[in-house]
């Protein structure tokens, strides 16, 4: 398997890498060990932005990338109820082949079940 | 890419690099003004000395692995030699049975073959090994059936690097009396002792890319001895044309090519005990440091293996982004067929018995001639570093 170069960056330093503990913390995750593909998403809320964010991620150097992108995006903006690209746009930037899109999609479902929760939180 | 740049190259068992003095003499059959000739050609000169150089290197290949001259039949490679033996003897033996026993932990030139087999009305028995990776003979003597016409095992296994009973499994065939033996030794030669009479062997499968040698060349060692009953095995040829390799292997011989494999298994044929202490000595080095970052398990029996290849699984670590974080650093197989982000965990782990999940977090090192204490350093300090980021990465990962 080829990786773009965002890919590469992303994958070996996967910054942000680790839980988060603490009151106004929403966490989501999905997958599993089985399926070969697990992610965790920890957010920090404060006045409904991101203030911290964190990733784990058992899984193939696409998914670590792209979640080591999303906890970097995430902060300091606002807490919105959807990734904040698509998964097509998401594909596209880390040059993610086709056959693994139902890996995005567990990264989506985790990123949900933190975001969700949070949207009406102004901790 | 940058030569000095490359990563430490441990994927012997893959291929090893051509070996100078192999690559010079083949230059020089290439270059000579008197070597191109064609070994058919018995009208000439030309023929007959390109006819000496092939029957030179028949009898290096035939010397170093205890056979007889004319019991070797040049090929393209093992993959061939493993076809042309399988086929051969399936097809020709086919009205006296159609029965083949071979182990779920073959190479796919042995397994792909079978499974034609079986499309084409053969019934094929699979045998499976125990977690160690290895074969009770007693298994292959419960396999065997009136209607066996073939058992096909391979002396050293290509993942694991186990080391099979081969003569136990020949002495059964023959009081079988119906059950030829091929084994595929692309993995032996240079590795661990090969005495074809002595494994009691009809077909032995053999590669020269293995042992330092071109790659595009092989050979299939089909015995001339024979008994009273059942006389010498027989194959029907898969190819067809000029007759050569006594027409069981039709088409020009690759002067060259063979000139290189009869010097490689020469070559072969004289490493000491002292290289293969030394290769035994790096295997144990790499594994002591391996097994040091812990949660790290190895594949195969330790004492009944060659000492050229190790393979671990890595706990708590994903596959593709474990061969993706050492890939810079170090040239290794990962333990899975994994040619596409739909991986395939390697048949051979699962056949021991290992998850899928961890066939997949397992690699392959194949040690050889030019590996250094210094090459086994940078590949545990690599995945020492790797493995404990990757780990963090995926925290406690649930298991269901």
């Amino acid at each position: 398997v080829n990786y773009n170069e965002l890919t590469r960056h992303y994958f070996e330093t996967a910054a942000n890498a680790g839980e988060l503990v603490g009151a106004g913390i929403f966490r989501g995750a999905a997958g599993n060990l089985s399926q070969g593909t697990w992610v965790q998403f920890d957010l920090q809320v404060n006045a409904g932005a991101v203030s911290e964010a964190k990733f784990l991620a058992f899984a193939c150097p696409h998914v670590i990338a792209v979640s080591a992108w999303l906890v970097e995006q995430a902060v300091g903006r606002p807490v919105l109820p959807r990734l904040p690209e698509s998964v097509q746009v998401l594909r596209e930037r880390f040059a993610v082949p086709v056959e693994k899109m139902g890996r995005l999609l567990i990264i989506e479902d985790a990123w949900l079940a933190a975001v969700h929760p949070a949207v009406d939180y102004r901790g | 890419m940058n030569p000095a740049r490359m990563p430490v190259y441990l994927d012997h068992a893959a291929t090893t690099p051509l070996d100078a003095r192999v690559a010079a003499r083949m230059a020089e059959v290439l270059s000579s003004p008197m070597e191109y000739g064609n070994a058919a050609s018995a009208s000439h000169g030309y023929g007959d000395i390109a006819a000496a150089l092939v029957e030179s290197a028949r009898a290096q290949v035939a010397a170093t692995v205890g056979a007889a001259a004319p019991e070797i039949v040049f090929t393209s490679g093992a993959t061939e030699a493993n076809n042309l033996a399988i086929f051969g003897v399936a097809h020709y033996y086919c009205e006296r049975g159609r029965h083949i026993v071979t182990a779920r932990t073959e190479h796919k030139a042995v397994l792909d073959p079978c499974r034609e087999l079986e499309r084409r009305g053969w019934q094929v028995t699979y045998l499976i090994p125990d977690r160690d990776g290895l074969l009770d003979p007693g298994q292959i003597a419960g396999a065997l059936r009136p209607d066996t016409v073939l058992v096909s095992l391979m002396q050293v296994n290509n993942e694991i690097g186990v080391v099979q009973n081969i003569a136990a499994v020949g002495a059964i065939c023959a009081r079988h009396g119906g059950a030829w033996l091929h084994v595929d030794a692309a993995q032996s030669v240079g590795k661990c002792p090969v005495h074809f009479p002595s494994l009691g062997a009809d077909l032995m499968s053999l590669s020269s890319h293995k042992v330092y040698g071109p790659k595009g060349v092989g050979a299939l060692v089909i015995s001339q001895r024979g008994d009273a009953g059942r006389g010498r095995v027989q194959l029907t040829p898969l190819q067809f044309g000029g007759g050569q390799e006594r027409a069981l292997r039709a088409g020009t011989l690759a002067t060259h090519q063979l000139v290189g494999m009869g010097l490689a298994f020469e070559l072969a044929s004289k490493i000491s005990s002292v290289e293969t202490a030394r290769v035994a000595q790096l295997q144990q080095q790499l594994w002591r440091g391996l097994a040091s970052i812990g949660g790290v398990l190895r594949n195969g029996s330790a004492t009944r293996s060659v000492p050229h290849l190790l393979n671990v699984s890595f706990e708590g670590v994903e596959g593709e982004s474990l061969l993706a974080a050492i890939r810079p650093h170090v040239a290794v197989s990962t333990g899975s067929a994994c040619t596409s982000a739909m991986a395939e965990s390697s048949y051979v782990l699962r056949a021991l018995g290992r998850s899928d999940r961890l066939s997949e977090s397992s690699l392959r090192f194949g040690l050889g001639r030019g590996t250094t204490e210094e090459d086994i350093d940078i590949a545990v300090a690599t995945l020492t570093r790797e493995v404990r980021r990757l780990r963090k990465v995926a925290g406690a990962v649930p298991v269901t």
